[in-house]
C-alpha cells in the first residue's frame, strides 16, 4: 500500500487494471479446474470442448448436469454475497461490517428450519417439494431485515443503530433456529444442518435460473446506487453538505445489500464469512477504486465459494462436507486477525 | 452598516429541539451578502446547531431559513449544495483517500447522472487546490497529512463546491497559531476577492473580532446581540454572554477590539460559590 501512496494516479490506475485482469484470469482458471476435478478427472481441453458445444455424451452429462450447476451456483452466490459485503463495508465505513451482522443469514436459516418443521410429517418426510426451501429462506431473510429496519425506526439512517439491531435480530433468529433443530425430527435436523453450513452440491439448473433472474434487477440497482458511494465515504455532516441525501441513500444501500445476500443464501445456504473477507481482500488488492473494487470483490467471493466447494469434493469424497464449513474455517481466523490488527492500530 | 447590505440569508423564528431541550429558541438572524459573519457564544449556546440549520442538516426545525427570499426547505439536496457549502467541525474521510479524491467530492452536487465529470469540474478542483496551496499534496493520502494540511484539503473540498455562501464550523480548532491565521486569511481572501458570503463559528473572541464584518453573540438559543465587532466587544456584554470579566482594548496592529479576560465575571463566581 505504501508504494501505491507515492505513485502517480495514472500508474495506479494501470496497476489496478492489471490486478483486476489477473483476478479475472484466476477466476477463469479456477472455474475450469472446478469443472475438471471431481470423482473422475476430465482434462481441461475436454472441458473447453464441451463448453463450446462438443464432447462425448458422458462427458457432456458430467460437465453440464453434475459439475457445471454447482460451480455456477457457487460463482453467482459467492459474487452476490461479496457484493453485498462490499456495499455494507463502504456505507457503514467499517471493514468489519458484513451481511451476517444484518441478521440476513440467520433470518434465512430460521426460515429454512421453520419450513422443515411445518412441512414434515410423522414419518420424517417432507409433505411438499424441497424446491420451496429457497423461498422459505428468502422470506426468513427479508423478515429479519424488515424487522431490523422497523425496530430502528427513525434511527434507521444511523449505521451503528442498524448494525446493533441487526446483531440483536441475528441472535434471536439463531436461538430460535437452535430450538427448532433440537425439538425437530431427525430428517429435518440433518437437512437443516446441511443448509446452515452452506452447500452447493444439490443445486439444479432451474434453481440457478431462478437465482439469476432474481439477482439481475438487484445487481443493476446496486450498481446504480454504487455511483454515490464516494460522497458517502465522508462523515455524515460532510456527505450531506455536498448534497447527498444520506438517510435515504443509506437505507437504500442496506436494503439492496440485504436483498443480494437473501437471494444467494436462499439457494446455497448460510455461507459464512464470505461477505466479510472478499470485499476486504479486494480493498487490499485494488484500493478504493469503486467499480474495480466491486468487480474484484465479486470475483474473489465467487472464487472463494468455488474453491471451497472444489476442496470438499476433492479432499472429502465420498463425504459431502458443506462448502460453507470451509469458508468458515478459513474465514474465522481471518476475522480474528482483522479484529486484532484493528485493536493494534487503535491502541 | 450591515443593514445597508441586502441579506443573503434570513433566519426567521428558528426553533429547534433535541428531545425536550430547546437548542434554538425562535431565533432571528440576517446574514448580509458578501460579508463575513462570525457566530460566537459560550459552549452549548447553539451556534454550531444554528450553522448546521442554515445548511438544512437538522430535521424537525420550526421557522424559516430564506436564501435570497426562497425557503431552503423547498430546495433539492444538490440544489442547496450548489448554493451553500459547509465545512463540518470534525470532518472525517477514509485515511487512504487522496487529497485530490477528497477535493473532487466537492463537485458532487454539480454532477449530473449522464455527464459525470466535465472540464469545468476539473478546473474548479484545480482552482480550489491552488487557492488553498494543496496542489503539491494532491496524491498524498488523507491519513498522512498534518493538521494544517488536512484542514486546507477540507477547505479545498468546500471551495470546489463553488458555493456563494460558505459556512465553516470552528475551522481553526486544533490548529497552531500560524495555521489559524493561514486558514482565516484564506477565508477572508475568499470574501474580499470573490465577494463570497462567509459564516464562521469561532471560539476565540479576538480572532472573531479581527475577521468579522458582522459579529453575532448567540446565548441560550437566541441572538443576544449583533453588529460590528466594535459595538459588541463591551465588558457588560461579555460578562453577560461569556461570563468573563474582561478589559477591552484596541489592537494596535489591526485597529480591531481585543479582549483581555481578568477572570470569570463576578455574578458567575458568586453563583458557583
Amino acid at each position: 500500500m505504501s508504494t501505491l501512496a507515492v505513485s502517480a494516479p495514472a500508474e495506479r490506475r494501470f496497476g489496478i487494471g492489471a490486478i483486476v485482469l489477473i483476478i479475472v484470469g484466476l477466476f477463469v482458471l479456477l472455474t475450469l479446474a472446478a469443472i475438471a476435478f471431481g470423482s473422475t478427472w476430465i482434462p481441461l481441453e475436454t472441458v473447453a470442448q464441451v463448453i463450446l458445444g462438443g464432447g462425448e455424451k458422458t462427458e457432456k452429462l458430467v460437465v453440464w448436469q453434475l459439475r457445471m450447476p454447482r460451480v455456477m451456483a457457487a460463482a453467482i452466490a459467492g459474487a452476490a454475497i461479496a457484493f453485498s459485503g462490499y456495499l455494507l463495508q463502504r456505507i457503514t465505513r467499517n471493514e468489519l461490517a458484513s451481511p451476517g451482522v444484518l441478521g440476513v443469514v440467520d433470518g434465512a436459516a430460521l426460515g429454512v428450519v421453520l419450513f422443515l418443521a411445518i412441512f414434515s410429517n410423522e414419518s420424517n418426510a417432507l409433505t411438499v417439494s424441497v424446491a420451496w426451501q429457497p423461498l422459505a429462506a428468502a422470506i426468513g431473510a427479508l423478515t429479519a431485515i424488515s424487522l431490523v429496519f422497523i425496530l430502528s425506526g427513525r434511527q434507521s439512517s444511523s449505521a451503528i443503530r442498524l448494525l446493533l439491531f441487526g446483531i440483536a435480530i441475528a441472535a434471536v433468529a439463531k436461538a430460535l433456529t437452535t430450538v427448532f433443530m433440537l425439538i425437530g425430527p431427525v430428517y429435518q435436523t440433518a437437512q437443516a444442518a446441511r443448509w446452515l453450513a452452506g452447500a452447493v452440491n444439490a443445486i439444479s439448473w432451474s434453481e440457478i435460473q431462478i437465482m439469476a433472474i432474481c439477482l439481475v434487477p438487484t445487481v443493476l440497482l446496486a450498481a446504480w446506487l454504487a455511483k454515490d458511494l464516494p460522497p458517502a465515504d465522508l462523515d455524515d455532516v460532510s456527505s450531506r453538505s455536498i448534497g447527498l441525501n444520506l438517510p435515504v441513500y443509506r437505507i437504500a444501500v442496506f436494503f439492496v445489500a440485504a436483498m443480494l445476500t437473501s437471494i444467494a443464501v436462499a439457494f446455497v445456504g448460510g455461507v459464512g464469512f464470505l461477505g466479510l473477507i472478499a470485499p476486504h481482500l479486494a480493498r487490499l488488492l485494488v484500493g478504493r477504486a469503486r467499480f474495480a473494487g466491486i468487480l474484484a470483490s465479486c470475483l474473489i467471493g465467487a472464487m472463494m465459494l468455488i474453491g471451497a466447494d472444489l476442496l470438499v469434493r476433492v479432499a472429502f469424497t465420498p463425504l459431502e462436507v458443506p462448502a460453507g464449513t470451509v469458508t468458515a474455517i478459513v474465514g474465522a481466523p481471518y476475522f480474528l486477525f482483522l479484529l486484532m490488527r484493528k485493536d493494534k492500530t487503535n491502541g | 452598516m450591515a443593514d445597508l447590505v441586502p441579506s443573503r440569508i434570513e433566519v426567521r423564528d428558528l426553533t429547534l429541539m433535541y428531545g425536550h431541550d430547546t437548542v434554538l429558541d425562535a431565533l432571528n438572524l440576517p446574514i448580509p451578502r458578501g460579508k463575513v459573519t462570525v457566530l460566537a457564544g459560550p459552549n452549548g449556546c447553539g451556534k454550531s446547531t444554528l450553522l448546521r440549520a442554515i445548511r438544512r442538516l437538522h430535521t424537525g426545525q420550526k421557522g424559516q431559513i430564506l436564501l435570497d427570499n426562497v425557503d431552503i426547505a423547498s430546495l433539492g439536496a444538490k440544489d442547496l449544495a450548489r448554493q451553500i457549502g459547509l465545512l463540518a467541525q470534525n470532518p472525517s474521510a477514509p485515511p487512504d483517500m487522496t487529497v485530490e479524491e477528497l477535493v473532487r467530492l466537492g463537485r458532487y452536487p454539480h454532477q449530473a447522472m449522464l455527464q459525470p465529470w466535465s472540464e469545468r469540474d476539473g478546473a474548479a478542483v484545480n482552482r480550489a487546490m491552488d487557492g488553498t496551496g494543496v496542489t503539491g499534496l494532491k496524491t498524498r493520502r488523507i491519513g498522512s497529512l498534518s493538521g494544517g494540511q488536512l484542514q486546507r484539503a477540507w477547505i479545498a473540498m468546500v471551495l470546489a463546491q463553488e458555493t456563494d455562501v460558505i459556512c465553516l464550523d470552528e475551522p481553526v480548532n486544533h490548529l497552531d497559531m500560524a495555521h489559524q491565521l493561514d486558514c482565516l486569511d484564506l477565508v477572508s481572501k475568499l470574501n474580499q476577492e470573490d465577494g463570497r458570503t462567509i459564516v464562521l463559528v469561532l471560539h476565540d473572541l479576538n480572532l472573531a473580532a479581527r475577521y468579522a464584518d458582522q459579529l453575532v453573540f448567540v446565548h441560550e438559543g437566541r441572538v443576544r446581540a449583533l453588529g460590528q465587532p466594535e459595538e459588541l466587544m463591551k465588558p457588560e456584554l461579555l460578562a453577560e454572554v461569556f461570563e468573563v470579566d474582561a478589559a477591552i482594548m484596541t489592537d494596535p496592529v489591526h485597529g480591531r477590539p481585543i479582549c483581555i479576560p481578568r477572570g470569570r465575571a463576578r455574578a458567575a463566581v458568586q453563583e458557583v460559590a
